[in-house]
């Protein structure tokens, strides 16, 4: 108590000085602020007018209300790609969540060579996407595929499998593809969230004679379910914006069966020029975002004690 | 940063059978293990694709797990020698030095104001500039074009060094504002009252003692920039001007032919280093994202 009122009134002291004008604060801060509103919030405006116009990359637009957004729904590719983002959102968080806890508890002790475990697990990760999805696009080969490969030889399957070529195989490599590349920091992620679990909390419960799920549920859930959570809405947030697997991997096919919103504005809006329709496609996901965000921004609001 | 390797093993001096401690420990690491094999398989996949000649590689009757025919350097030198590797490398190190740039010298200012300042309405502030890390590119690439382009930025690599500190600025402030208040205040208080400026007393005194901090803030952006993959795909279309990420995959796929040998060696050779940076300031990064969840 006596040192934080010593720095109370230090910091008072400190903040009169002359030579440190009150508005200086600011002046740090604007910098930054310029070149978010510049860049960030000038252009998510002017996203949702292009949205509302019918501008295209040969001339301005003029407004014309709601019409985009009823032009892109009669599309059908349109329909799959809402439903491909949901699905792929939904089965890859799923997976992320499950295998990212996982791998953190096997993490959480102590055994030889965790170290180089830790350093070769994180790969996936810190590999940029575009990269790491060319492996796997050949991976997936439609005749030198090495997992058909693999696959037939330990007696799996008995004949390839097109992997992009059939769409249940696709958005399975899809989404096997961007959970492989998330788990890595999911269960870093975790087991920083597990080591404020105190050792003798799960100690005691041990004692107790709970067994390990109950031990988990009722002990360990609890503790980690915080951070988990922001973790998830983060991710959640991500995949359903990203495009990079879905451009290289697929390109959407076949036949737009793993066409999802992202990839398609960029379709629509880049490659089609039609920047209002493609403003128009991108914006359908923005209500989604902003619940997730205002989620994630109270939840971290209320643990920073605001 | 993390405590993890600090842990003691849960209960292993409590146990009277440590025959099953150990054989806890070993399923654990054979677990492990054999997740690290998912991991590591695309990238060893990789490397014997590089050094694979084109007979041996596209021919369904051989082993495609080892070499069939002596091992070549054809694939690399076909990457070096017959595309813009080295080039996409020199822009991507451009762009990412130029990112680090200006995301330092934006976010340094702002994170040490929110952390030590008295500010009304710091924290938050500090909440709404984090909140527009949450604004994904795919939301913001179709009018940036336009922004671009009336910038005369259209195919260059400014472009991205406009661009992308969008990404890695609202992020770094907030890992920066972390580090500073981890500054005791005292140590600052001290340099004033030796007669320092306050511009000294940071100068000589914060940021030496941030700059675990600073690092991990550069490497982030750095990381970022050559992460990105779709705005060099929108903003950038010549050869040229490609970073590594985006001319790899992009320029050694002509029509349907893919040159799947040079791929692999331009996806490992650019890869793998960002990898091993973004490693060494992994805790840093995850303290930083974590935030206040884990205090």
């Amino acid at each position: 108590m006596v040192t934080i009122a010593q720095r109370i009134s230090a910091q008072q002291s400190y903040e009169q000085r002359p030579l440190w004008p009150r508005l200086a604060p600011y002046l740090l801060i604007l910098p930054a602020g310029i070149y978010v509103l510049a860049l960030i919030g000038f252009p998510l405006v002017l996203g949702i007018w292009y949205s509302l116009t019918d501008v295209t990359v040969a001339r301005d637009g003029t407004f014309v209300g709601l019409k985009n957004f009823v032009t892109v729904t009669r599309d059908p590719t349109f329909i799959l790609a809402v439903r491909n983002t949901l699905i792929i959102a939904v089965f890859a968080t799923a997976a992320k969540i499950t295998l990212s806890v996982a791998l953190a508890f096997l993490m959480l002790q102590a055994f030889p060579g965790r170290k180089l475990m830790r350093a070769l697990f994180v790969l996936p990760w810190t590999v940029p996407i575009a990269l790491s999805t060319i492996a796997w696009k050949w991976m997936f080969h439609s005749q030198y595929s090495v997992v058909n490969w693999i696959l037939l030889h330990a007696g799996v399957i008995d004949q390839n499998i097109q992997w992009l070529g059939t769409p249940v195989a696709a958005m399975f490599a899809v989404i096997l593809v961007s959970t492989w590349r998330a788990v890595p920091f999911g269960a870093i992620t975790v087991l920083a969230g597990l080591t404020a679990v105190p050792a003798d909390v799960i100690d005691a419960a041990r004692i107790d004679g709970a067994n390990w799920w109950s031990r988990f549920i009722s002990v360990i859930v609890p503790i980690i379910a915080p951070i988990l959570f922001i973790a998830v809405l983060f991710d959640l947030i991500f995949t359903l914006t990203e495009l990079t697997v879905v451009y290289l991997l697929t390109g959407g096919g076949p036949v737009d069966q793993t066409q999802v919103l992202a990839n398609y504005a960029l379709q629509v809006g880049v490659v089609g020029s039609q920047l209002g329709q493609g403003a128009a496609i991108a914006i359908y996901m923005l209500p989604l975002l902003l619940v997730l965000t205002v989620v994630a921004l109270r939840n971290i609001a209320r643990r920073e004690g605001l | 940063m993390i405590a993890v390797h600090a842990r003691p093993r849960v209960g292993s001096n409590r146990k009277p059978w440590l025959s099953r401690q150990r054989r806890g420990t070993l399923l654990r690491a054979l677990a492990v293990g054999g997740y690290v094999v998912l991991t590591v398989f695309p990238f060893y996949w990789m490397v014997i694709t590089i050094f694979k000649a084109n007979t041996d590689l596209y021919n369904p009757a051989n082993n495609p797990l080892w070499f069939n025919a002596a091992p070549t350097f054809a694939n690399v030198q076909y990457l070096f020698e017959q595309t813009r590797f080295v080039q996409w490398m020199i822009n991507s190190m451009v762009i990412g030095v130029a990112v680090v740039a200006i995301t330092l010298a934006l976010a340094v200012p702002a994170g040490y104001a929110l952390a030590r300042l008295r500010l009304r309405g710091a924290q938050h502030l500090g909440i709404i500039i984090f909140a527009t890390y949450l604004i994904p590119p795919t939301l913001l690439f179709i009018p940036l074009t336009r922004v671009v382009h009336t910038l005369g930025l259209q195919n260059t690599i400014w472009s991205l060094v406009v661009v992308l500190p969008t990404i890695s600025i609202p992020f770094t402030v907030w890992l920066l504002t972390g580090f500073f208040k981890n500054v005791p205040f005292e140590i600052e208080e001290a340099a004033l009252v030796d007669g320092a400026t306050r511009w000294q007393a940071v100068v000589h005194v914060v940021l030496p003692i941030s700059r675990a901090g600073l690092a991990a803030a550069g490497m982030f952006a750095f990381a970022i920039s050559l992460q990105a993959f779709l705005y060099p795909l929108v903003f950038t279309s010549s050869t040229a001007v490609k970073p590594v990420t985006l001319g790899v995959v992009t320029d050694l796929i002509r029509g349907d032919v893919f040159f799947w040998g040079s791929l692999m060696a331009g996806a490992l050779f650019a890869g793998l280093p960002v990898a091993l940076l973004f490693n060494y300031f992994l805790d840093d990064f995850v303290e930083g994202i974590t935030g206040g969840a884990i205090k």
